[in-house]
């Protein structure tokens, strides 16, 4: 069913057939790409282009296709995912699934107009039925591929030593045994455990009008951890995870064992947890995984898309003071491993470091290739598609903020009452009044400057600009989540990643009881 | 396409057999999909594509895995299954999984669900300019209007499985549907935003595309101004459009599955009043031209009405083969079609009258639920009910407390059901309900 539904929201918890080998892909993906003039020169040995059974004389056939009614700029993105998932219940695999996921977007561009059409089938026919198609946004005269299309070195951001292909099921069912184990040992009233395990890899090879050959090879995996305990009768429920661009080796003991006592200690807690009182009270964002302000109240506003068509309330806000000045806010595509990492985006620009906000003024915002040109501004590297099924949007990579100048102690100790929000679900944020949400599933409650109690289940509502001038505190113990998240923008998800040190905000709307 | 698609199946399944796999399972699909957006007087995206994928279920040994790919190249499709039935394998056996029972499939209805519109297949360019213009100019019927982004969208999308024990069949449906969101400008930097689509599996029976970019409009304008309101319990309406979710939430763990890993609030309360007599909740899938209908579910059961809530009294649950059989319960069907809500009677103004003072809610920002606990706690924003009228536009606030004890509280339903979606409910009252706000 179609969903016409177009909120931005943010998902916390929820839910090749290659005759390749990995060393000879790593190995030819090392070269530096050099410019090349015909179908018999390097890109003929591009492991991403013969992946894709692609040659440097079908790249030119379709794009000059693309450009054949006219265009600013257009793109072919082929992409090619394999992924795995399993799932562990009462301590057996209760359900194992593969997927191949294989197609190409074809994108048209004339001025800030997109014409968009897909394949699954890369044959010839298709390719070009479906950027015929794509060009039939345009009506006017023909623009050509230059003759030599130059291929982009390969970034480096998530490089992983053993790819997941060669990781086969036998190899990782020991290590979901391992902390199923480990979850049920921790505490006598856990009743069930349930694991969810995922690993992919991606291949995409970006072609466009301008020229520009651009390839990528990305990994990612994620482990959840669910737990129900059973106290007296009474049921609770909570999960954690761990998530990234990394490969079977990054499963240590270590961090599974973390990722065990997370999800236990967070159900455990919830038994004695209660509602916090309902109304507008100071919030500590406790450091890592409440960087979800930031997604929410900050980011989504600045992706440049909305700007442009000014629906955003930070539309008119570049150059303006927005926040204290020990606030520096960052939206990265180079932090190595994180989810969010990116080396070139799905455009083929190379994922870059955007200081949003420096030192409280608003610096930049989030850019496709669409936005930079509208305003007249490099891309940041941020252009972004769930799959080849659609075409990209600005979004965000990786997004936090850095360390301040003061004391998780000292913002507990100034608050009379309040609460501390520690673990999260979701968030979702409307761009054009500003006010945004996010999902408290465990925190504290704060009374007289001191924790008192814990609490769950509460959401959290604020204005994006109201609250970043309520940002009155922030330490020095910025890190990143650990935890995977999603994001999803008009329809289309993909994976960010997010961080904050602890955080003050004075004032949010706290979603509780008995007031 | 529907017997081409049922021969890819049945293919798939051969393959899979003479692969190793004792059973099997596969389904092939094909989509078709046009949708065009506008925005303030131009063309902003055409997208058109046709999209195609094979899934299948392996049962080898004791064993079970389901695979998926597009890639559809015979010598591709070989390796992958041969791959697939190896890597199952390699799983431990797994005493509860066992391939749907063929006595399910029995008893499919005749096909008079009236899923597709072979008129969709005609509607061209200028057509979807046509409607992409005219709700342009509708949603910009007012000075403070920032943009409005229309769109239009349709769909034609054909699906077959097959199985190893005797299971096939096929499915074919077509959606249209069309919209606005709206964004204008308030006061100092706030800038609200509204929306309104409509849709249907026929384009005929759809409200004048007018009208729609102008509720789209009227519903933004009507935002203009909102503020906080305050802390307090109060009566709350939620308006049929926003009453979907939390019908969805309610339900989200009335399942088998959720039971079983003790995830749910429904453990052991089938034939229990759980909830306000003023509800009931009937799962039907042969609803004619229904979002959500469908002749057999994912597992080939043949589909018939359920009721799953019947005067507040819990009376069925979703149930698949799998997590029927670990919990020694008898299948009914694994996943929800059409939720159709029992409605009451009177329209939004009727139930403003008989609450005289209290909330209505329009629409929800973020939030969630515990399934375990029915603990909630959602972001809403709406308007004031004053003296039984529309009152000034409120948000930014939160409500907040348990699912059980709220649809205890339901006191009662509108009778305006809500068209668009594939849970049908009216307008819902509650009473005593926890606001969060100023």
């Amino acid at each position: 069913m179609f969903s016409p539904n177009r909120r931005q929201m943010l998902q916390g918890l929820g839910a090749g057939l290659s005759l390749l080998t990995m060393p000879s892909f790593l190995v030819a993906c090392a070269k530096q790409g050099a410019p090349v003039a015909s179908a018999q020169a390097p890109l003929g040995q591009n492991p991403f282009a013969q992946w894709f059974g692609v040659d440097e004389a079908l790249i030119r056939e379709v794009l000059t296709e693309l450009g054949a009614r006219g265009a600013t700029a257009a793109d072919l993105f082929l992409q090619h995912t394999r992924s795995n998932s399993i799932s562990m219940e009462d301590g057996i695999v209760s359900s194992a699934s593969s997927s191949i996921d294989q197609g190409a977007g074809l994108r048209v561009v004339i001025g800030d107009q997109t014409g968009f059409a897909f394949t699954e089938d890369l044959s010839r026919e298709s390719l070009l039925a479906a950027a015929r198609t794509a060009a039939g946004i345009a009506t006017g005269s023909a623009v050509v591929p230059p003759q030599a299309l130059n291929v982009s070195p390969e970034g480096k951001l998530y490089a992983i030593a053993v790819p997941w292909a060669d990781v086969g099921i036998t190899q990782k069912l020991p290590r979901l045994e391992y902390v199923e184990a480990k979850a049920r040992s921790l505490d006598p009233n856990i009743e069930k455990v349930s694991i969810a395990w995922s690993d992919s890899e991606e291949r995409v090879l970006i072609a466009t009008l301008g020229g520009l050959i651009a390839t990528d090879y990305r990994p990612m995996t994620r482990l959840w951890v669910n737990v129900t305990a059973n106290k007296n009768g009474v049921r609770q429920s909570n999960a954690s995870n761990v998530a990234g661009r990394h490969d079977f080796a990054w499963y240590t003991d270590e961090r599974l064992d973390t990722v065990a006592k997370e999800a236990v200690d967070r159900t455990m807690r919830l038994f004695d947890a209660r509602r916090p009182p309902a109304g507008e009270l100071p919030v500590i964002l406790a450091a890592g995984a409440s960087g979800i302000l930031l997604h929410e109240a900050v980011g989504h506003g600045l992706e440049a898309d909305f700007n442009r068509k000014k629906v955003s309330i930070y539309a008119d806000m570049i150059g303006k003071s927005v926040a204290p000045d020990f606030v520096t806010i960052v939206d990265s595509a180079e932090e190595p491993f994180e989810r969010g990492a990116l080396n070139v985006d799905d455009e083929g620009n190379v994922g870059r470091r955007t200081t949003l906000i420096q030192n409280g003024v608003l610096q930049s915002y989030i850019h496709d290739s669409i936005s930079a040109k509208h305003y007249g501004v490099e891309p940041t590297g941020s252009g972004r598609r769930e799959s080849f099924r659609f075409p990209p949007m600005p979004r965000m990579r990786c997004t936090f903020m850095e360390p301040g100048p003061h004391s998780k102690d000292e913002m507990i100790a100034s608050v009379k009452k309040g609460i501390i929000a520690e673990t999260f679900t979701n968030g979702q944020v409307q761009i054009g009044a500003g006010d945004f949400t996010f999902y408290i599933k465990n925190g504290w409650l704060v009374e007289d400057g001191k924790i008192t109690a814990p609490i769950k289940d509460c959401n959290i509502i604020g204005n994006g600009p109201d609250a970043l001038k309520r940002v009155t505190m922030a330490a020095a113990d910025a890190r990143l989540d650990t935890g995977g998240w999603t994001c999803g923008k008009n329809g289309q998800s993909v994976p960010v990643s997010q961080g904050l040190p602890t955080v003050l905000v004075s004032s949010l709307t706290v979603g509780g009881e008995d007031a | 396409m529907r017997d081409e698609l049922l021969k890819a199946a049945q293919e798939a399944v051969e393959i899979s057999k003479a692969a190793g796999a004792q059973d099997a399972w596969a389904w092939a699909s094909r989509s078709r999909s046009v949708e065009y957006s506008y925005r303030d007087g131009n063309l902003e995206t055409v997208q058109e594509s046709t999209s195609r994928g094979l899934s299948v279920q392996l049962y080898v040994d004791g064993r079970y895995s389901t695979q998926s790919t597009t890639d559809l190249r015979p010598d591709r499709l070989k390796s992958f299954i041969a791959e697939a039935v190896a890597m199952t394998r390699a799983l431990e056996v797994d005493p509860f999984r066992k391939i749907p029972d063929p006595a399910l499939f029995a008893g499919r209805a005749a096909d008079t669900l009236d899923l597709v519109d072979a008129t969709v297949s005609t509607i061209n360019h200028d057509r979807r300019l046509e409607i992409v213009k005219a709700l342009d100019a509708a949603a910009h019927g007012h000075q403070k209007v920032i943009s409005a982004t229309s769109g239009v969208n349709h769909s034609h999308d054909v699906s077959a499985g097959a199985s190893s024990n005797g299971f096939s069949g096929s499915h074919e449906s077509t959606s249209f549907w069309f919209g606005a969101e709206v964004t204008v400008q308030d006061a100092g930097d706030k800038r609200p935003e509204g929306y309104h689509w409509v849709g249907g599996r026929h384009v005929g029976g759809l409200p004048d595309v007018s009208a729609v970019g102008k509720e789209a409009l009227d519903r933004t304008v009507k935002r203009m101004g909102s503020a906080k309101g305050p802390t307090q319990k109060a009566t709350m309406i939620v308006e049929n459009q926003a009453a979907g979710r939390i019908l969805g939430m309610l339900m989200s763990t009335a399942n088998a599955r959720a039971i079983q890993q003790g995830r749910s609030f429904y453990q052991g309360k089938v034939g229990s009043e759980l909830f306000s007599k003023k509800l009931s909740v009937t799962d039907n899938p042969l609803l004619p031209r229904g979002l959500a209908s469908r002749l057999y579910d994912g597992e080939g059961i043949a589909a018939k009405a359920m009721p799953v809530i019947e005067a507040g009294v819990v009376k069925n649950l979703y149930v698949d083969t799998y997590y029927g059989r670990k919990t020694s319960m008898t299948p009914t069907t694994g996943g929800a079609s059409n939720r159709v809500v029992t409605p009451g009677q009177g329209d939004l103004a009727a139930l403003m009258k008989a609450i005289n003072n209290g909330v209505l809610v329009t629409e929800w920002l973020g939030g969630n639920a515990d399934g375990t606990t029915g603990d909630f706690s959602l972001g809403v924003a709406g308007f004031e009910v004053k003296n039984g009228q529309l009152g000034a536009p409120i948000g930014e606030m939160n409500i907040t407390g348990n699912l059980v004890t709220l649809f205890k509280g339901l006191t009662a339903l509108g009778g305006d059901v809500y068209p668009y979606g594939g849970i049908l409910t009216p307008s819902l009252v509650f009473e005593g309900v926890q606001f969060s706000g100023a």
